[in-house]
């Protein structure tokens, strides 16, 4: 039979003659069908190699790098659809971009953003996540651990939404600043930084907290009790033992948090004002109002890529030292 | 043994727990508080309680056709995140590969790509390869943003396999296929699970790449953005509060799942 004279010496012993299973896997393990296809190649070294091999080269190649390829290749062309003419290449659109302040001046304000919400998402959380990996006593940690995680899982717009109305003008801090009797007309906390960085650091303050906690977490108490012993303050402990040794959860944290507060598109569009506008909306309109922008859109994001990967990359070389895990 | 973290300003540290926590949950309370609210605008304080928002959520058409959209987009991107996140973590583990650390940096590039520049890359990438956007366009975006959580979950789990597992399947006469299915994918389970639920939960939030790749039919967050912009109502707290209360549980339940198999 075909099917005999194709298998190859891996496969000496028959599927018929070999152990059977009980359930599905069983019946088609035995039926004639498999031999012919899933057996075939489950016998082959070749076959096997060549389709643990294919799809996920296949799939990285064409989806992880394809998307960022084509993006690079139309932020150098002067028009995207091509102009009759011919396709021309051209570095006019990265040009624009350091001509022209409307769009150098946010982008420059994006990244002190971000770079300011990480700050303060660090010092705001990693008391936070001390306190679970140290102070809690262990069985009660899963608890105090799900209080922090159980808001996350509401959507990014949905806490986007619920932080507008706690800072609105008619909102719960308004009407209880009103109540107590500190203000007479609200405080006006929508749309501007402050309203951004709130909703924002709302938004993400995840990503700092599992790294740092699991870091944190890691750090023997044994090496603070001996610090402790050879007479460091609680101040030296932390400086000399805890902080360098949360250092994995630090770098991996604000890489984290910096990474998708750049990226960031619904809060600023709910949460921002005209005067915060940052530099995602303004690509963002690029691609949205007429698409003969499409080339200018492609270089900025390409801009943006860049200087936010490079940055993480050079903030874990100057913290890290030594080489980091993202994840 | 005395415990020196006692030393510590432990209140302090009670504090900023507690205070951080209010923080989270209290925005999101009153969201839902506002929910019961009976009148026609959003502003505290609360004088009259009603359900009356519910029952017009869930008598709204649009509302639950966005809910079965988001379902069925999700359910796809989990099912070919999963499927693709499973290769790509068995070939990074396969003994022999060449640059399995270029691999595995290459597979998490969309996990690290800013979500913004994700999803207009996605977008200039349908339109060069001529697929209209719309509900593959989506599942497609989605599920590449997905594929790297499972790799990483995947990954981390294989490492914890004993090499002699599969070997020992093999040699009491399994093909590869068959030691597959019956020892390295039911190790796998928990990181399975504890990626689908991932997966779910990221496709049903994402809106940033749903809106660069989405046609003209809205998925949930689409709607709750058109929404809030559109302007203030109760019933978009009764709407947000349902699916804050299923996305939770779903979070809960698979959290609770992936804590009691792992040990």
């Amino acid at each position: 039979m075909m099917v005999d004279s194709s298998m190859t010496e891996t496969a000496k012993v028959s599927p018929r003659a070999g152990p059977s299973y009980a359930g599905w896997i069983g019946k088609l393990v035995a039926s004639p069908l498999y031999a012919a296809t899933i057996g075939l190649i489950a016998n082959s070294r070749m076959a096997r190699l060549v389709l643990l091999l294919a799809i996920p080269l296949v799939w990285i190649v064409t989806l992880h790098i394809g998307p960022i390829y084509q993006m690079a290749r139309i932020s150098i062309m002067d028009n995207y659809p091509p102009a009759p003419g011919g396709v021309v290449y051209t570095l006019d659109n990265y040009r624009l971009f350091f001509q022209e302040p409307l769009y150098f001046m946010p982008f420059l304000r994006s990244i002190i953003f971000a770079v300011c919400v990480t700050a303060t998402t660090l010092i705001v959380v990693y008391p936070v996540a001390y306190y679970v990996a140290k102070v809690v006593k262990p069985e009660n940690r899963t608890r105090a651990l799900l209080l922090l995680l159980t808001p996350f899982w509401a959507g990014e717009l949905i806490r986007t939404f619920s932080v507008i109305m706690f800072l609105a003008n008619r909102g719960a801090v308004n009407v209880f600043l009103r109540e107590v009797g500190l203000i007479d007309r609200p405080i006006i906390l929508l749309y501007n930084y402050f309203s951004l960085s709130f909703g924002v650091i709302y938004l993400i303050s995840l990503f700092m907290l599992l790294p740092l906690y699991s870091a944190i977490e890691k750090i023997p108490t044994l090496l603070v009790d001996a610090a402790a012993d050879l007479g460091a303050g609680p101040w030296a402990r932390f400086r000399r033992v805890i902080l360098p040794l949360s250092k994995d959860g630090i770098i991996s944290g604000c890489s984290l948090v910096y990474l998708t507060s750049i990226g960031v598109f619904a809060a600023p569009l709910l949460l921002g004002g005209p005067n915060s506008t940052i530099f995602p909306e303004i690509i963002a309109s690029l691609f949205h109002g007429s698409s003969d922008k499409w080339p200018e859109g492609a270089a900025f994001s390409i801009l943006m890529l860049a200087v936010s990967l490079s940055t993480v990359g050079l903030f874990m070389r100057v913290v890290g030292g030594r080489s980091v895990k993202l994840m | 043994m005395r415990s020196y973290f006692s030393d510590f300003p432990k209140t302090a540290l009670q504090a900023s727990y507690w205070l951080f926590v209010i923080y989270l949950l209290l925005p999101l309370a009153l969201m839902m508080a506002i929910s019961f609210k009976d009148a026609n605008f959003v502003a505290f304080p609360i004088d009259k309680w009603t359900l009356k928002w519910y029952a017009q959520v869930l008598q709204d058409k649009q509302f639950l056709e966005a809910c079965a959209y988001s379902i069925f987009i999700a359910l796809m991107t989990t099912l070919f995140a999963t499927i693709i996140g499973v290769w790509i973590a068995l070939l990074i583990s396969a003994e022999g590969i060449m640059a399995r650390s270029v691999i595995f940096a290459l597979a998490c590039l969309p996990a690290v790509v800013p979500g913004l520049i994700n999803a207009i890359s996605m977008r200039i990438f349908i339109r060069v390869l001529d697929i209209p956007t719309g509900t593959g366009a989506i599942i497609l975006g989605h599920t590449v943003h997905a594929v790297p959580f499972v790799v990483i979950m995947v990954l981390t789990r294989l490492r914890s396999m004993p090499n002699n597992l599969v070997d020992a399947a093999r040699d009491l006469g399994a093909d590869s296929f068959v030691a597959f299915m019956r020892v390295t994918l039911p190790y796998l389970t928990p990181a399975l699970a504890g990626g689908m639920v991932f997966c779910v939960l990221t496709s049903i939030d994402d809106f940033v790449r749903t809106f660069f790749l989405g046609g003209y039919q809205t998925t949930l967050p689409m709607l709750i953005f058109a929404k809030v912009q559109g302007g203030m109502s109760p019933e978009i707290n009764a709407m947000a509060t349902l699916v804050l209360i299923v996305t939770a549980a779903i979070g809960l339940y698979a959290e609770h799942f992936t804590r009691r198999s792992r040990t």
